[in-house]
């Protein structure tokens, strides 16, 4: 009996000690993690307007991008007529919605809006929102071409209503745009602030820039996270550059690494000159045997008559 | 030479026509069918497979069936050397050598080609070098040289095989009826009339003569497959000179191991005897000091230097991983040879049988060294790849397909003495009676 009490409670304490560990992470796995929602507005060239949604969460101590977290954006009010679009992340937590043309009404009734964000719950992640309240804006780019000198001017205006408005102290780039989508400063200063007329002025100092074939490239000026207004980007191609010469002569050359139909003269004639005399030997002395074959069916049909 | 006018023409014709397999012969010719018969189920299973069947990865992507590539060109320039320059050079004594040369040239070459389209994996690539082929590429070179080198020994094979030819047709009772009809279709209509004897004198002349520089060229070539890129072990403007001499010791090494087994197995000795053993010997010994030349040239010249790019592959030979091979390679294939050969003594011939087989052992072992070490020392470090990748050891695949090449290569000559007369008869019987006169 005592034998068997004591079987007993040894099989409770091992099952307790192997059971627990798993029943932890059993816990851990199935803890819904708390999501960190960004939204931000976006307005290229004074007519393309989208949202940028970023979704994280923070894993040991770190931010990590939250993958496939279905966000509903929203303008002024999270209800059904106010949807923008319905989002799911990608892998870098990153989702893109672009303005609607039924919501264009909205849009235009009022000077300022409000874009909420809003993701849905998953079995990985708690429900979030984030809102961002935002100025109807516009940017210009204007050039201005003195001898040597060529100096570009920015200009932000804020609607209030009524009015376009100047904005005053609104950071941003002026450069030229590169491939890569970040900006080459066009002066001295990494960034510009716009003056109480609400414009900024950059001179381009950098010479000898290369353009396109035509000599062209483009002038862009970019507001990044302004709280008021949001990011705006504006472009303009000015014919500043150097013309790219196109060298397609280089691949054109006959050379020992191009392709089979750019052979070097000299190289086809060494070897076919050389091809053409072995060969041709080759072929005489083929024609040879021919012959003593001929000969020796002379000499047999002689010996037969 | 004097033993030739000791010996009847019948008798030498007796001597010399081709003899059937004997219970050696036929175990030996079993042993290498075998062996190419497990060759061609590991190329089985390499074509049904991929090349991921052997050892060969992205960085050694050369292996022991390029190594076999570069031996079986090497060894083919006996052709050249044996027939031709012995030919034009009026060198009588070689003319028992003469068809045994050739035939080593024609199975090596055969055998050359075979292994580079194993090489290439899916053998239909093959077609992409007459497709696509760059004339300015030094692998289209290689094919075009291989191939002109294949026809004019098989004519230099032929030709002189002509008069022999008509004596095993008028010998029908000595051969198969099979063998009869082979005969008849390859030199019935051989007459041994004067005008025949005159143009068939010509043509081999001309061909002697334009096999030498095909020969140079394709060894010359082979070596430019390497030394036309930049790594380390292969960028060497002596490659061209250092591979002709290799190949050349190489060839007159399988000749002696040639001759001792016809000598010994056909009972040759009137007409391979101890006079061709020693010439061999000094010719051997002559081009063994040569090749031991280009080698102090090859190795010492960038050693004194060891540029940082060359450092860890001459390290690796010399006293690393390598150093073993190597050091074989160059004791066995060429200073005890060397040592040997200096010795009237190290000229007879079972020891040139030895020194034969040194050398030819040597030489491939060499060619390996060649090849291989080289790639496994990249410019940029060898990184963020699995641990097999550092290192290379063929796999048994093919190590079999390398096998069986070379039995493929042994069994062509195999047969070809058991169908054709080793020494060339109506050669020797003229040179008979030129001696008697």
């Amino acid at each position: 009996m005592n034998r068997k009490i004591k079987t007993k409670m040894l099989l409770f304490i091992l099952t307790a000690i192997i059971a627990t560990p798993l029943f932890i992470c059993a816990q851990e796995d199935s803890v819904v993690k708390e999501l960190v929602l960004n939204v931000n507005y976006h307005m290229n060239n004074n007519k393309v307007i989208y949202l940028l949604t970023n979704a994280k969460t923070k894993v040991k101590g770190k931010f990590k991008p939250a993958e496939a977290v279905p966000v509903n954006l929203f303008l002024d009010g999270d209800s059904a007529g106010n949807l923008i679009s319905r989002v799911i992340t990608d892998k870098e937590g990153n989702a893109k919605a672009f303005l609607p043309a039924a919501l264009k009404i909205k849009w235009e009734s009022s000077s300022t809006h409000t874009f909420t964000a809003v993701s849905e719950k998953t079995k990985d992640f708690e429900p979030a929102n984030a809102e961002i309240a935002v100025t109807k804006s516009r940017i210009t780019i204007d050039t201005l071409t003195d001898g040597e000198t060529k100096k570009i001017t920015v200009s932000v205006t804020a609607f209030n209503g009524t009015n376009w408005l100047p904005v005053k102290d609104v950071e941003m780039k002026i450069g030229i745009g590169r491939l890569s989508g970040s900006i080459l400063t066009a002066g001295e200063e990494e960034t510009y602030t716009t003056d109480s007329s609400g414009t900024a002025t950059a001179e381009l100092n950098k010479t000898n820039l290369p353009g396109d074939a035509k000599g062209n490239f483009v002038l862009t000026a970019k507001v990044d996270e302004n709280e008021q207004i949001g990011n705006l980007l504006i472009e303009k191609t000015v014919p500043w550059g150097a013309v790219l010469k196109q060298d397609s002569g280089f691949f054109n050359q006959r050379t020992l690494w191009t392709t089979r139909f750019k052979t070097p003269y000299w190289l086809l004639f060494m070897a076919y000159s050389i091809i053409t005399g072995v060969w041709g030997t080759i072929i005489y002395l083929i024609m040879q045997i021919i012959k003593i074959k001929k000969l020796g069916k002379a000499a047999g049909a002689e010996e037969k008559i | 030479m004097e033993k030739l006018t000791s010996l009847t023409s019948e008798q030498i014709t007796q001597d010399l026509l081709p003899q059937k397999f004997g219970k050696r012969g036929i175990i030996w010719t079993g042993a290498l069918i075998l062996l190419c018969l497990i060759g061609a189920v590991a190329y089985i299973r390499q074509l049904k497979n991929g090349l991921v069947v052997t050892n060969m990865r992205d960085y050694v992507s050369w292996g022991i069936y390029i190594s076999n590539f570069v031996f079986f060109v090497a060894i083919s320039l006996v052709g050249s050397l044996i027939t031709a320059i012995f030919r034009l050079s009026n060198v009588k004594w070689a003319t028992p050598l003469t068809r045994i040369a050739e035939i080593i040239a024609v199975a090596a070459i055969v055998f050359a080609s075979l292994i580079i389209i194993v090489d290439m994996g899916r053998p239909e690539r093959m077609l992409n070098l007459f497709i696509y082929g760059r004339i300015q590429s030094p692998i289209m070179w290689d094919v075009i040289v291989i191939a002109t080198y294949f026809c004019i020994s098989i004519l230099l094979l032929y030709m002189p095989l002509l008069p022999d030819l008509k004596i095993l047709i008028k010998f029908k009772e000595k051969s198969t009826h099979a063998l009869n009809k082979l005969y008849r279709f390859q030199g019935s209509f051989w007459k041994g009339t004067a005008e025949q004897i005159k143009i068939s004198e010509r043509a081999i002349r001309i061909l002697c003569i334009a096999i030498i520089p095909v020969a140079f060229s394709i060894h010359t070539v082979t070596s430019w497959l390497f030394a036309t890129t930049y790594r380390p072990g292969w960028d060497s403007t002596n490659f061209g000179a250092y591979f002709i001499s290799g190949a050349f010791l190489v060839g007159a090494g399988g000749v002696v191991v040639a001759m001792y087994i016809f000598r010994k197995y056909y009972h040759l000795e009137n007409y391979i005897t101890e006079m061709h053993f020693e010439r061999m010997g000094r010719i051997v010994v002559m081009l063994s000091l040569l090749y031991l030349y280009f080698n102090i040239n090859e190795y010492m010249t960038p050693a004194f230097k060891m540029k940082k790019a060359e450092e860890s592959h001459l390290s690796e030979l010399f006293t690393g991983g390598y150093a073993i091979m190597f050091w074989f390679a160059i004791i066995t294939g060429l200073i005890i040879p060397i040592i040997m050969l200096l010795f009237k003594k190290g000229r007879k011939p079972l020891p040139m049988f030895i020194i034969g087989i040194m050398i030819v052992v040597g030489a491939w072992f060499k060619r390996y060294l060649i090849v291989t070490p080289t790639l496994l020392h990249p410019f940029l470090p060898i990184q963020d790849v699995p641990a097999n990748y550092h290192h290379y050891f063929p796999s048994w695949e093919e190590w079999a397909i390398a096998v069986g090449s070379l039995a493929g290569a042994l069994l062509v000559i195999t047969f070809f003495a058991r169908i054709y007369p080793i020494i060339p008869i109506q050669e020797t019987l003229t040179e008979k009676n030129e001696q008697e006169d």
